[in-house]
């Protein structure tokens, strides 16, 4: 029973970690939370339902097609309003990004109804892995979930556009006199961020199977709290902070009780942060 | 801005002119012979389509039953009231169609807390309200013995769909431990207050009680929790997307065959089969009536209703009013008057051939009426019978 709760508080963990780290470097690097972030999770899901449902195409087809879909529509808003968030107050960010996550929420049910739209794709069949049963799906979240980070770590550290994120993120007048472009950096980095969290949508659509346009409120929450915890702008501190809260709400739905689950974050957000102010990792100049 | 205030000052006349619309005139211009019956739902807003069956329903009734020469030679003339649900917009259409239309007999609402606040209206008024669509218990345990005399239920209450899904969990499917799985609402949390009442009668215990959110998404731990709890059913009062997940996430925990879901959550609708089968067969739900249901007034109600209305196949709230119509008109006959007191006592003491059985009030006017229940087997919903409960009164 512990090691079943514990494999399905990893699988969901990743999940929230491979949300939550777009919206950490999207902060990293615009200084913004980016508040429509569930959105783009919601996006990523509808756009593969479409794909497979309007589209007649295979689910391991529709990934890379949701991502496109997505990556354009993160491209137009990355250009129309994300740039300009570069040096404006944080509230302004807070209402730009709200507005738009209306917007979003909103579209999705102008274009495709109010009703549930239900996912029908992905590997469900059941494995046994160490004597328990878990569907391909989850084992795959996880999987990819270490690949993106691995490659993230790659990016920020040894790349050269991460060490342009970096500067973005450190000082951002210094890049203007350097002569770097950095509304370039900033839409790039929406653009990755954004995807990230398409990537997460259609990964866990299967599994959610409920598409609707409100589905990414409690995304953009729960990955509020795991940067916070994380450490606002720490890509480990966020797989870290995202495997713990998996967990913790696996634990407690079972040992509490379901109904508490969703005060899971936010009572573990106040707890790690009367310990660590900072959260996990405090690397606020890591890019 | 300004052409924005027209319209909405054109939107709230129009609306006022609907509303006055239904509610005078046309009951104003009719004959001094016919009876006139006021039917009062959602007519308007959210729940406007169960106003709209509910009419339907009973239009279809009225029609019949005129075309077969009325009631003790009288023709019965339906009179519309809009409630939009709430208690507020319904008691004004109720007490118009009392002091302004003079009708002495009322079919409504579909909503119970609407009902709720007709009761004591109709008391004062000594108008007849017949009940053909509001499930909460509460509206008749006020009703008969319970205090009010003329309010009357032709329709299951929640409290009776508990117990029926219990009793057939219990007797047919030897079910006596199960997991309390429910949505965390009104709906959810009363059902399984309302399934409580009937643990004792029928042998079962709880072994957990766990209540969601209508987002929540993950199930797995719960369900892990269930699988070794001994539990040989899971109770859930939930809606289509959340039976899904469940049944899916059922399915991954390798709880297929081994543990029922029974309550109600839409378990036979065939997108909620499809999600996973394996965990649907042996689903238990209960319904008032669907059009499935092989009776043959049952069946010539659904004839009829599809070509009074272009071939639309008839749901229940539009099945329970056109019922209640006929139920009111053999009351109308049995009392061979059409005084609303000598109706009334005819109706306490009626014994109705109604398309799923016999009709009959017990002390506090709530119809004894039975359930069709379903079953789940091969991935097609199964009628398993149709079956009655009686309902546990509180003590005053």
């Amino acid at each position: 029973m512990l090691q079943n709760l514990l494999t399905d508080g990893l699988v969901i963990g990743s999940v929230y970690a491979l949300v939550s780290v777009g919206m950490t470097v999207i902060l990293g690097v615009l200084g913004q939370i980016n508040f429509a972030h569930g959105e783009y999770y919601m996006a990523g899901a509808f756009a593969a339902w479409w794909a497979i449902d309007r589209l007649g195409l295979s689910y391991i087809e529709s990934i890379p097609l949701a991502i496109l879909i997505v990556a354009v529509l993160s491209l137009v808003i990355g250009y129309v309003v994300m740039q300009r968030l570069v040096d404006v107050s944080f509230d302004a960010g807070i209402i730009a990004t709200l507005g738009i996550s209306l917007l979003l929420q909103n579209g999705a049910t102008l274009l495709f109804g109010g009703t549930y739209q239900v996912f029908d794709g992905g590997w469900l069949a059941p494995m046994r892995v160490l004597g328990e049963d878990i569907a391909q799906q989850r084992i795959l979240i996880v999987l990819v979930t270490l690949a993106v980070f691995g490659a993230l770590e790659w990016l920020v550290r040894k790349s050269s556009f991460g060490k342009q994120m970096r500067a973005v993120a450190q000082n951002v007048e210094c890049c203007h006199v350097l002569g770097l472009d950095v509304r370039r950096v900033v839409l790039i980095t929406f653009i990755l961020g954004t995807t990230l969290a398409a990537l997460s949508g259609v990964m866990t659509a299967p599994i959610t199977m409920n598409i609707y346009g409100a589905m990414g409120e409690a995304i953009t929450l729960k990955s509020f709290a795991v940067i916070v915890m994380g450490g606002m702008g720490s890509i480990g501190g966020t797989l870290l902070a995202g495997w713990v809260l998996g967990i913790m709400e696996s634990l407690v739905a079972a040992y509490v009780g379901l109904q508490f689950r969703d005060a899971v974050a936010f009572t573990l957000l106040v707890l790690v942060l009367m310990w660590r102010p900072s959260g996990f990792f405090n690397t606020k100049a890591r890019y | 801005m300004k052409t924005t205030g027209r319209r909405i000052f054109l939107m709230l006349s129009a609306v006022c002119g609907v509303s006055l619309a239904g509610g005078l005139p046309s009951a104003a211009r009719a004959a001094s012979g016919d009876i006139k019956v006021g039917v009062i739902g959602p007519m308007t807003g959210a729940n406007a389509p169960y106003g709209s069956l509910a009419w339907r329903g009973a239009s279809l009734a009225a029609k019949e039953i005129n075309a077969a020469g009325g009631v003790l030679g009288h023709k019965i003339k339906l009179v519309r009231g809009d409630s939009q649900c709430t208690p507020v917009e319904g008691v004004l259409a109720l007490q118009r169609m009392i002091s302004s239309d003079h009708i002495k007999f009322v079919l409504g609402d579909i909503c119970s807390s609407a009902t709720l606040a007709y009761e004591p209206i109709v008391e004062n008024a000594k108008v007849l309200l017949l009940n053909a669509a509001s499930s909460d218990p509460t509206i008749t345990y006020k009703a008969g013995v319970g205090g009010y005399k003329w309010t009357f239920r032709n329709y299951p209450t929640d409290e009776q769909r508990a117990g029926i899904v219990l009793k057939y969990a219990s007797e047919k499917m030897h079910i006596h431990k199960v997991a309390i799985l429910s949505v965390d609402n009104d709906y959810g949390r009363g059902a399984i207050a309302l399934s409580k009442h009937f643990f004792h009668r029928y042998g079962i215990t709880a072994v957990s009680e766990d209540y969601f959110q209508a987002s929540t998404t993950e199930f797995l731990p719960e369900l892990n929790k269930i699988k070794n709890s001994g539990a040989q059913a899971i109770l859930m009062y939930g809606y289509a997307a959340s039976s899904r997940l469940v049944a899916r996430q059922m399915l991954e925990s390798g709880l297929a065959g081994k543990i029922a879901l029974i309550g109600n959550g839409d378990f036979t609708n065939p997108q909620t089969i499809a999600a996973a089968p394996s965990v649907l067969n042996g689903a238990v739900e209960a319904a008032a009536w669907s059009p499935d249901y092989n009776s043959a007034r049952s069946k010539t109600f659904v004839h009829d209703y599809e070509a009074a209305y272009r071939g639309e196949v008839p749901q229940v709230h539009a099945f329970t009013h056109w019922e209640t119509i006929n139920l009111l008109a053999a009351a109308i006959r049995k009392a061979g008057s059409v005084d609303p007191a000598a109706v009334r006592r005819a109706l306490a003491g009626i014994t109705f051939d109604g398309a799923t059985g016999v009709v009959k009030f017990d002390s506090h006017d709530q119809a004894d009426l039975p359930m069709i229940l379903y079953q789940v087997e091969n991935g097609k919903p199964v009628i398993k019978g149709v079956f009655r409960t009686a309902v546990a009164y509180p003590k005053p």
